[in-house]
């Protein structure tokens, strides 16, 4: 009797199991593709492991230090934004990543500036709010930190003048990384010989914040990506964009009024004006009269910068925007206009990340923002097609640098099945100008006649 | 308004040209003397005239007018003839006068220093005639008012809002031609007149954009760097 | 804890002996760096204040109205200690929505947009103002449907409402369905010890017969601010007659607050910035103290004064004009030239704080800027206190 039994794969009965078990594997494949690597959240509050993201900043970065400056801008312009104090250096850039991947900065251990600003999430978190050290929620969206060597002021509201005191800032905040004060911050790097050593090459100095805040701008300042399919297209290769997108380019200079916020110029291609503006984003949610007097009363007990950076992030006041640094009442709930480069993978967007895909994005401005008295006059209905939305939203899409091509992908794959479904801000009676923004505060507050055709 | 672009109007005169050559190219005609001739041609030209005399009726382009002239009637003659027809169907054609009442056009630099003194002999660039100078005011100025007519009229832009530029900019105030090109905020790059002029075609007045090179742009541009006269360039200026 | 400086006073010494030289050392100041340096100056200001001065301010800052600050209006300091006038505190306040010209819905929606923006914040002022005054224009051709439309919108306003002709309301049919809506353009009434008298100083000689115009021509010639082919406005004999007899019973030192569309002054021909026979109406406001006249129709930011009749201009709701090229009023501190990307800006509706002698601060609450107040001060000073804001933006 033979015991042994070699299985052979053979057979009609045979082929159709393997064929069904190679058509399982290329399904898995495809979708596997189509979901990007798989995602291994080995942070502590769902954002990729710091080791996976060096891994992947060294791959869109080969060249590491960047101390001419990058294609794509003008070179007078990058300079006026370098710092007398913060020249970069090879050591400096070095320190500062290593700070910004560093989680013994936050109070427990578990957050550092990449859990926000992560480099596989577009170098945000895509998610609406941010979540600090022991789960804390915030009330604003991470903008990206993409770029950021040219803005004129950092947050949504412009708090910090620098990008040097921006990075400070976060470290001290209750419910993002929440150390209580400098001092404690420091501790915990101090007494690391890696940090000495690195804080000596860098700038010559002990270890101390204000060079903590150096190094990791100087850092932010090499993450620089612009070389879009839509420069290219500027550049002068017809066919980098889709005609989808071109007709979305004509749109945003002329029907969809996009321009006169979103600048792009070769001296400021970011697509902001770097001031602010009320767009009415969750304006139905506010009573700002009454956020305005408890905020005035609040800076007045304290009017610290720390102070200011609590309110703004963890409390309603929030929502008043620039109001809170300038107490300008012609500012109230307005926020800085954000860049538009790589706004594909940067989602969900706005200060309060309430809109979930450019759809809704479109849709919000489509209908002239929500109609409050501290709306900016510029924001009006457009009365764009669905057709026209699409195109515009196809030319947002072509401003992600082609180092992200596949998150940029995925993520269009995404934003438009989510849109498919539901258009939660869209109010085609408003876009369409059949009721006008205010008339409904005036007549009476007559529920919004949602308009799904 | 009811009358016709410059176009039309000085498509008609050359109509009427052509429509006088065509009608009687006899040779052997003479050239009428202005005064007298013409006259007793206009005479003619009024009376319809039955039975004594072969007439055609000779039409001008604008569709409407047309003259019955006797078959012998050539040339300047036909042409005047023809013209005064016109301009008994149109009495609004003393446009540019009105225009200029309306809303006060400021008028074309004098240049009447190049007819005294100078005029080099043998020198055939440079002579210039009361008429040279008579011909480019005129033509100046018809113009700046083409531009101003558009300016002042929602239906000529386009606008689907009922808005015209003179709702913002009265007499073209606060135009500011003399600072371009610049940096224009609006549109995020460096512009010159006529971007901005689409700009605000596009957004206040609420019309389709105008080909930048087409007929009613340029009006506008005259019409608008005609009312700044004298104020010195100064691009860049925000 | 030590306090957390500012990154403006961190300019100078920083805690770890570091002497930062920042970018805005070599001259490249960030606008950021402006407003921290204005915020600063605020909490340094108020902390230099005396106790009681400290309270008053922060009161105001607060929004708190003890007739001092205008309701929901953080002004910072200075703007607020200014509005405190010694011994002249307002006795009531009204506000004002003026020049919407409007279209049907479905021609501009844009006009429509700024007469509900406007009512919307008449609406929401707290305290309700006393009345609600509109200046004229509600309709841009006079078209009856345009009349009925405005008429429909301001009903929706809570205080009473009082309102004005202007030259776009009348010269279709000659004011016949303006009357119909609103009564009388000249009328007087008295609230709270002040007289008030609304005037139509839009009357224009008859420049259409003799043109053969249509009703819709003549409109149409008026509605053009350059047009010169109508006549300037003109208050007219009849209406100064029955002013002087409106007037008669009240004493020099009555407190008197005149209307009128046009300003009742000479400012500029060519667009009507002006009305003929101005100098024969103020000489029947000559023998009073003092008067105010608050007019329309120059959808701007201007203040006149001449001998005792403070004149105050009320903004649109459609459109800014921009400022005439002579004739200004030297009292006039001009508005910042508007960006028209933003059909709002330069545009707005406005309050008017009537104090216990008749004179006013005016607030223009400008759509998007903060509000800018012309105070009693300022007028009564000959423009030397109280100074408004100078613009940021110069005319062209």
């Amino acid at each position: 009797m033979k015991r042994q039994k070699t299985v052979r794969f053979s057979g009609p009965a045979a082929q159709m199991v393997l064929g069904g078990m190679l058509a399982a594997g290329l399904v898995w494949a495809l979708a596997a593709l189509a979901e990007g690597p798989p995602k291994t959240p080995q942070g502590k509050h769902g954002e990729a492991g710091m080791e996976e993201q060096l891994a992947e900043l060294q791959k869109l970065q080969p060249a590491g230090d960047v101390t001419e400056p990058p294609a794509g801008f003008d070179p007078v312009v990058w300079a006026a934004f370098i710092p007398e104090d913060n020249k970069p250096t090879p050591q400096r850039i070095a320190l500062g990543r290593k700070l910004y991947f560093d989680t013994r900065l936050s109070r427990d251990g578990s957050v550092s500036c990449a859990t926000c600003h992560d480099v596989t999430r577009g170098f945000t978190d895509q998610r609406a709010v941010s979540e600090g050290i022991k789960g804390k929620l915030g009330k604003r969206n991470a903008p990206t930190t993409l770029n950021v060597a040219v803005f004129q002021m950092l947050f949504w509201d412009g708090r910090a003048a620098t990008l040097e005191r921006q990075a400070g800032m976060p470290i001290l905040n209750p419910v993002e990384m929440g150390m209580p004060d400098e001092a404690t911050t420091l501790k915990a790097i101090r007494d690391l010989p890696e940090y000495q050593q690195a804080f000596k090459d860098a700038y010559g100095r002990e270890v101390n914040y204000r060079d903590l805040e150096r190094a990791i701008a100087a850092f932010e300042r090499t993450l620089v990506f612009v070389d879009s399919p839509f420069q290219r297209f500027l550049g002068g290769d017809a066919k980098a964009i889709s005609p989808q997108a071109k007709a979305g380019w004509e749109l945003f200079n002329g029907r969809g009024r996009c321009v006169a916020c979103h600048q792009m110029n070769p001296s400021n291609p970011l697509g902001t004006d770097n001031r602010f503006h009320n767009v009415g984003v969750s304006a139905r949610h506010q009573n700002f009269e009454e956020l305005a007097t408890q905020a005035l009363a609040a800076l007045q007990a304290d009017a610290s910068e720390q102070k200011l950076d609590e309110l703004t992030v963890a409390t309603d006041l929030s929502e008043l925007g620039r109001f809170m640094v300038t107490h300008n009442r012609a500012e109230i709930g307005g926020f800085r206009t954000p860049q538009i480069l790589n706004v594909g993978i940067t989602a969900p967007y706005m200060h309060d990340g309430s809109m979930n895909t450019l759809w809704d994005v479109m849709d919000h401005y489509n209908k002239g923002g929500e109609a409050n008295p501290f709306l900016d006059g510029g924001i009006e209905p457009l009365a764009l097609s669905e057709a026209e939305i699409d195109q515009l939203v196809a030319f947002l899409f072509t401003l992600t640098d082609v180092r992200f091509a596949a998150e940029n992908q995925r993520q269009f794959a995404r934003q438009q099945a989510v849109a498919k479904k539901d258009r939660p801000f869209r109010d085609n009676a408003l876009a369409l100008r059949r009721t006008l923004p205010f008339e409904q505060r005036v007549e009476g507050g007559k529920s919004t006649p949602k308009d799904k055709e | 308004m009811r009358h016709t672009s410059i176009q039309c109007r000085a498509g008609a005169a050359s109509c009427i040209l052509l429509a006088g050559l065509l009608a009687g190219c006899a040779d052997d005609t003479p050239q009428p003397k202005r005064s007298t001739d013409v006259d007793e041609v206009r005479v003619k030209a009024a009376t319809t005239a039955k039975g004594d005399e072969e007439t055609v009726q000779v039409g001008a382009c604008d569709g409407a007018s047309a003259v019955e002239v006797p078959k012998t009637l050539t040339g300047q003659a036909l042409a005047e003839s023809l013209m005064d027809q016109w301009k008994r169907n149109h009495p609004e054609a003393n446009w540019v006068a009105e225009e200029k009442e309306r809303h006060t056009l400021q008028p074309p630099a004098d240049n009447s220093k190049l007819l005294k003194g100078g005029q080099a002999k043998g020198d055939a660039y440079g002579n210039f005639t009361e008429r040279d100078l008579l011909t480019w005011a005129r033509e100046t100025e018809k113009f700046a008012a083409e531009g101003s007519r558009i300016f002042h009229d929602a239906d000529a832009l386009g606008s689907t809002v009922a808005v015209s530029c003179d709702m913002c900019h009265p007499h073209a105030a606060n135009t500011h031609p003399e600072t371009y090109p610049k940096f224009q905020v609006q549109l995020g790059r460096v512009v010159l007149l006529r971007d901005m002029i689409n700009w605000c075609v596009e957004n206040p007045v609420r019309a389709a954009k105008l080909d930048p090179d087409g007929p009613k742009m340029r009006a506008l541009e005259a019409y608008i760097l005609a009312q700044r006269k004298g104020i010195m360039m100064n691009y860049g200026k925000h | 804890m030590a306090v957390h400086r500012t990154s403006v006073q961190n300019d100078v010494l920083r805690r770890d002996g570091v002497r930062a030289t920042r970018a805005s050392a070599r001259g490249f100041k960030s606008v950021e760096t402006r407003y921290l340096a204005e915020r600063s100056a605020l909490f340094c200001g108020l902390r230099n204040l005396d106790r009681r001065s400290f309270l008053k301010v922060s009161a105001a800052a607060l929004g708190a109205t003890a007739g001092l600050a205008a309701p929901h209006s953080f002004t910072p300091v200075c703007v607020a200690a200014d509005a405190e006038d010694a011994g002249a505190k307002p006795a009531f306040k009204f506000a004002y929505i003026s020049d919407s010209h409007l279209y049907e819905k479905s021609v501009n929606d844009r006009f429509v947009r700024g007469l509900l923006r406007g009512v919307d914040d008449v609406n929401h002022l707290d305290p309700q103002p006393d009345f609600v005054f509109y200046g004229g224009d509600l309709a841009q051709l006079g078209q009856p449907a345009q009349l009925d439309l405005g008429a429909q919108i301001l009903k929706n306003v809570k205080a009473p409402l009082r309102v004005m002709v202007g030259e776009h309301d009348w010269y279709f049919d000659m004011g016949q369905k303006w009357q119909e809506l609103f009564g009388k353009p000249t009328y007087s009434f008295d609230h709270k010890g002040v007289h008030f008298v609304v005037l139509n100083s839009v009357v224009e000689r008859d420049f259409w017969t003799a043109r053969k115009m249509s009703p819709l021509e003549r409109m149409k010639t008026v509605a053009g601010l350059d047009n010169g082919v109508q006549s300037s406005f003109t208050v007219g004999e009849e209406q100064r007659n029955w002013l002087k007899e409106d007037l008669a019973k009240l004493a020099d030192d009555a407190r008197l607050i005149v209307f009128s569309h046009s300003p009742l002054y000479k400012l500029y021909k060519k667009w009507n910035f002006w009305t003929d026979d101005a100098e024969e109406v103020q000489a029947i406001l000559k023998r009073f103290k003092q008067v105010v006249v608050i007019h329309g129709h120059t959808h701007q930011l201007l203040t006149n004064r001449v001998d005792n009749i403070h004149f105050h201009g009320m903004l649109s709701t459609a459109w800014p004009w921009p400022y005439a090229p002579e004739g200004m009023p030297e009292l006039t501190i001009q508005m910042s030239r508007p960006d028209p990307f933003d059909p709002n800006d330069g545009c707005g509706d406005g309050e008017v704080r009537v104090h216990a002698d008749g004179l006013i601060d005016k607030v223009y609450s400008l759509w998007n800027r903060n509000p800018i107040t012309v105070s009693r001060a300022y007028t009564v000073s000959w423009g030397k206190e109280s100074v408004p804001p100078k613009p940021n933006r110069v005319s062209y």
